[in-house]
């Protein structure tokens, strides 16, 4: 995989906003490595799915979106609603259980939404976020309000009925959906290469009759080309378009796993391809930045989490009488 | 095994009960704590609840049979258990409860293959009809089920609260009538729920014949007979009496009245005030708060009002504890409601008895003196006539003053006439100036 | 008054909250020019367009999930499912994803969806096409389950689902369809929540949904004969489910059979019968309470095992004479 250096391909995007990434995926490698932290010393509850390795597919695809443009998300969907645009101090309320979070306190980890920021959720069902990406597009489309949705899932998720039912959905109605399967190799235990038979997920698209390429899931820069020609498409009018971006998760599936289904030597090669690294090198290589402006926007973003951690637990813990509102609209 | 039923002993002066009424049939199952039957003694009226539970298989005794206290009166048990034919001998009240398990052990152990056949002895019944049970105060034991597998319906019990309320009446109303050929659906019922009293079918039985009406002694009446003559009998009663006028008294009652009433709820009378008067005097007369029993004098520290109140059939004295202690507020409130509670029947023996002093008072009659009879062991007794405006002499000229003759009878054997008399001008004498309680 | 059939009353309901609020759109399979599996949106695309009335694959998951995620961004979709029984493939939207959203979401967003689906038997289409599940949804928190027995309750039950803002799972009796009764030409809402007693009486209180409203309505009449006055409930709506009225009428006759269609085991007169027991009417009751619901057995395909599998009138009036110990 030769990395993308051709900056001239994103002629919309500004030198700030090239920063504004760079700083972006920090602060999601940053947000989940906390929240490892503290899962192993106990602090935060639950599950969790971390995204660490995995921070240019979510950042690359959602650097092309607009504001009115919307996601779906999966259960490792910190990424997907920081490069969304995710407050973290309340991204980390949440996974605090505290009022203070995007759910104040109800959804955790694997729920977190911002309807009105275009977030539509991340979701803990495999695939279960894919129809109603389907959905969201057709709003789009019915009421021309010209959004396009993005649609993150896994690897795991593109052998569910839903992703199937919803890309041929998405195909017969010509909506503006752009489907992104991160392949990060593993659903769970399960390696890609024992669940599909065929080499690239991108294949399938094929069989709904829309456009499936293959990304640098590690490459932010050949992310945004890609989703910026596909959300491109989807505006248009031209319909959806599935990118699978191979990628690497570098934890394990969630907590307590023992990753036996891998060797540390393929966790090793991934780890050399750290798209954070590779993507500060391309920009100081076209003099965006300085190694030094690099440290300064990494120390920004580590103290953001850190802020993030404070901000968490001052939040109040819901009471009882939070236990029944909300059920119904 | 069947278990007695005992005559219980509800004080430690009681005797003898009168069997008042019995609230089972023979043959009907009882629970614990439900009223099985009604006492009369030492003046009150009292339902017994049953120590057991199972089927009440035997009664021995009739309505208003006296009977000793400890006797057996009754068996409750499995139902078809045999229980003696005659009410076991050896009831004397000394007999130990060891001796009394055993020989009714030995009765049963030859029905125990009896005792295999009964039934739980719950009963089967829907809320709705345990909720009309509740409400109407009837025992769902009493009703026979007409629902599946013999559970009992509101129907049932509907039924059997509208039977109840046509023919309600008492056991000793319904011997009446039967005695006197009286019909009870003639006669109109004044007790709760319209219950048919004794006193109904006599009133309706003496508006509509002229033959004299006959009654035996029994009950309170007898009771109080019985008081009445051992103490005039026994006592030789000299009865004083003195003039009193009233005029203080009455400027203290109405000023304190409005007083009392609004602290209370209850107004004050004179009776209270001639009660906080008397326990205040009595204090200095230790004679004539005494207790004469058994060639002793017994003089009493604490003053313990007695309070005679007339009652349906006879007289209750309920007493007033430590009334020297009292203000005239709590005996107001003292005196209405255990006047109320003694009208109503509702005295409990300890609100009857330990009296060391009796006050009588007919003054709401058009009465001035009489000669009250003492309530042994009690060695005196006040009688309180009416006030009346009579004309008297005061420093030379007449007046026109509430008097009131106070009468004291006193027993002769614990006390002369002087100190008797002394008590009598000192309480004439405070209540003249009743100020002199406040000293 | 005119009259309507309850099929013509469910597409009056749609068609003319259609024609009031753009963001109302039906989506379904085969609703388009066949007009539905049981006709119910024949013309509806002739007036409204195959973009409102939109034609779908057979992909009950896929379009499940379209619809709740176009109710999640604005719109307000009416999914028909051709038989509730396929429900099954599509629960996984409805159950993990409508349900939950708001409440996942800490209150944010909201799902303003119903499923219109036909359930129940007789109508010879055997195991796969003639369940009665809404007990399955009913246990869901987060979904209203509508079960109209007329035409005149389907038409007001059908437009208060459209508004409510919440998923309502809405189901339609196939045996119902051809019924008919006064329907008033404008449109008009029935609460969600709001029982209706459809016949008076004091002996015993009969709770029955769908279907079986007609059948316990049969009953109460042949019972009349016999002396027996008996009072018909029709919640109407299982969730909410308004127990008032039904705790006032059992507290009144003191007496309650229980009818649904679908299998007794764990089937919704269950909850019913409980709520009784539990209530205030419990003090009431003169007799054990009666359910009376399908066998637990798949609906079989012959017709009079179909029959058999399932409470019909004479069932009905032999539960209520033995709460009330009549032969």
């Amino acid at each position: 995989m030769e990395l993308t250096k051709d900056l001239t391909l994103l002629p919309d995007i500004s030198k700030d906003k090239l920063k504004d990434i760079y700083k972006e995926m920090w602060l999601i490698r940053y947000f989940d490595e906390k929240v490892d932290e503290f899962f192993a010393k106990g602090l935060i509850h639950g599950t969790t799915h971390l995204a660490v390795g995995q921070e240019a597919s979510a950042s690359g695809a959602c650097a092309v979106l607009e504001d009115r443009d919307k996601i779906t998300s999966t259960h490792r969907g910190h990424g997907h609603c920081i490069a969304k645009g995710a407050d973290v101090n309340k991204m980390m309320a949440e996974l605090f259980g505290r009022t203070t979070g995007y759910c104040k306190g109800k959804g955790g980890s694997m729920h977190i939404a911002d309807v009105e920021k275009g977030n539509l959720g991340a979701n803990g069902i495999v695939g279960g976020g894919i129809p109603l990406a389907v959905g969201s597009a057709l709003t789009s489309h019915m009421k021309k309000l010209n959004y396009v949705t993005l649609c993150f899932f896994g690897d795991g998720a593109s052998n569910e009925g839903s992703f199937h039912e919803a890309l041929n959905l998405a195909a017969v109605w010509n909506l503006p959906v752009v489907f992104i399967c991160e392949n990060n190799q593993y659903g769970m235990s399960g390696s890609v290469k024992e669940m599909v038979k065929v080499p690239d997920i991108a294949a399938r698209a094929d069989a709904y009759g829309f456009p499936g390429v293959v990304a640098d899931g590690n490459d932010v820069i050949e992310m945004m080309n890609v989703s910026h020609e596909a959300v491109e498409r989807a505006r248009n009018g031209e319909g959806p378009t599935l990118i699978e971006a191979k990628t690497y998760r570098w934890k394990g599936h969630s907590k307590s796993d023992a990753k036996k289904y891998r060797t540390r030597e393929e966790e090793k090669e991934w780890r050399a391809k750290d798209s954070i690294n590779r993507y500060k090198e391309v920009l100081i290589d076209a003099t965006i930045i300085t190694e030094d402006e690099a440290e300064t926007i990494r120390k920004q973003a580590k103290q953001a989490i850190e802020d993030a951690v404070e901000f968490a637990k001052a939040g109040p813990m819901p009471t009882k009488e939070d236990l029944l509102t909300d059920v119904y609209a | 095994m069947a278990k007695e039923v005992f005559m219980p002993k509800l004080s430690s002066t009681m005797e003898v009960g009168t069997l008042l009424q019995w609230f089972k049939e023979e043959g009907e199952s009882v629970e614990i704590g439900e009223p099985l039957f009604e006492i009369m003694t030492d003046k009150i009226n009292i339902e017994v609840e049953s120590y057991e539970e199972g089927t009440l298989l035997k009664k021995y005794y009739q309505l208003d049979d006296e009977i000793p206290v400890n006797t057996v009166i009754a068996y409750i048990g499995e139902e078809s258990e045999a229980v003696p034919k005659d009410p076991p001998v050896g009831n004397d009240q000394e007999g130990s409860m060891e001796e009394r398990e055993s020989s009714s052990t030995t009765e049963a152990t030859e029905t125990e293959s009896n005792v295999k056949e009964s039934q739980s002895n719950k009963v089967r019944a829907t809320p709705s009809a345990r909720r009309v049970a509740r409400e109407n105060e009837i025992s769902l034991h009493s009703i026979q089920g007409s629902g599946p597998k013999g559970r009992i319906q509101e129907q049932d019990v509907a039924e059997m609260v509208s039977q109840t309320e046509t023919k309600l009446s008492t056991p000793l109303a319904e011997k009446i009538a039967k005695d006197k050929g009286i019909n009870l659906h003639n006669v109109q019922g004044t007790g709760s729920r319209n219950k048919i009293t004794k006193a109904d079918v006599i009133g309706h039985d003496t508006a509509s014949s002229d033959e004299p009406e006959r009654i035996q002694l029994k009950g309170l009446r007898k009771a109080v007979a019985a008081k009445m003559l051992e103490s005039a009998r026994s006592i030789p009663h000299v009865t004083l009496t003195t003039d009193v006028d009233m005029t203080k008294a009455m400027e203290m009652r109405q000023a304190l009245l409005p007083i009392i009433e609004e602290q209370t709820g209850y107004r004050l009378s004179y009776t209270e005030i001639i009660m906080k008067t008397t326990a205040h005097v009595l204090g200095s007369h230790p004679y004539v708060n005494a207790s004469l029993i058994e060639n002793e004098i017994i003089l009493n520290k604490s003053v313990h009002l007695g309070l005679a109140v007339a009652v349906e059939n006879g007289l209750i004295v309920p007493s007033i504890q430590h009334a020297e202690a009292k203000g005239l507020a709590e005996l107001t409130v003292m005196s209405k409601t255990l006047g109320k509670k003694a009208r109503n029947n509702q005295l409990t023996p300890e609100e009857m008895s330990g009296s060391t002093f009796t006050i009588s008072n007919l003054g709401m009659y058009a009465i001035d003196g009489f000669t009250p009879i003492i309530n042994p062991p009690e060695t005196a007794i006040l009688g309180v006539g009416r006030i009346v405006r009579k004309p008297v002499a005061i420093d030379n000229a007449m007046e026109i003053r509430p008097m009131m003759v106070l009468s004291l009878s006193f027993d002769h054997r614990a006390i002369d006439g002087a100190p008797a008399a002394a008590f009598l001008t000192e309480l004439k004498e405070c209540l003249e100036s009743p100020y002199g309680l406040l000293v | 008054m005119r009259e309507l059939t309850y099929l013509e009353a469910v597409r009056e309901a749609m068609s003319q909250e259609m024609r009031e609020n753009d963001d109302v759109f039906i989506l379904g399979e085969d609703i388009g020019v066949y007009g539905g599996a049981f006709g119910v949106t024949r013309g509806m695309i002739e007036e409204f367009g195959p973009e409102r009335v939109r034609n779908t694959p057979i992909s009950e998951s896929g379009i499940a999930g379209a619809a709740v995620g176009s109710a999640l961004t604005g719109m307000r979709p009416i999914l028909e499912l051709q038989f509730s029984d396929f429900i099954t493939i599509a629960l996984d939207q409805i159950v993990n994803q409508a349900a939950k959203l708001r409440y996942m979401y800490g209150g944010k967003g909201k799902v303003p969806m119903v499923l219109r689906t036909p359930s129940g038997s007789g109508t010879g289409a055997a195991a796969q096409h003639s369940q009665s599940l809404e007990a399955w949804v009913a246990h869901i928190p987060g979904l209203k389950v509508v079960q109209p027995s007329t035409a005149y309750d389907v038409k007001g039950l059908l437009k208060a689902a459209i508004d409510d803002d919440n998923p309502v799972i809405f189901y339609e009796h196939k045996l119902l369809y051809k019924t008919k009764s006064e329907v008033p030409v404008e449109s008009y809402s029935i609460p969600l929540g709001q029982a209706d007693i459809k016949r008076e009486g004091t002996d015993v209180t009969i709770v029955a949904t769908a279907i079986m409203v007609h059948r316990a309505l049969e009953a109460a009449e042949e019972l009349e004969k016999d002396g027996i006055s008996a009072e018909v409930i029709d919640p109407r709506t299982l969730v909410p489910l308004d127990e008032e009225t039904i705790v006032k009428s059992v507290s009144k006759t003191g007496r309650a059979v229980v009818v649904h269609e679908a299998v007794k085991r764990g089937g919704y007169g269950g909850e019913i019968a409980s709520m009784i027991a539990e209530s205030e009417a419990f003090d009431y009751m003169d007799a054990p309470i009666r359910r009376l619901g399908g066998v637990a057995a798949p609906i079989p395909y012959n017709p009079e095992l179909e029959k058999s599998a399932v409470p019909q009138v004479p069932d009905i009036i032999q539960a209520v004479k033995d709460t009330l110990n009549r032969a």
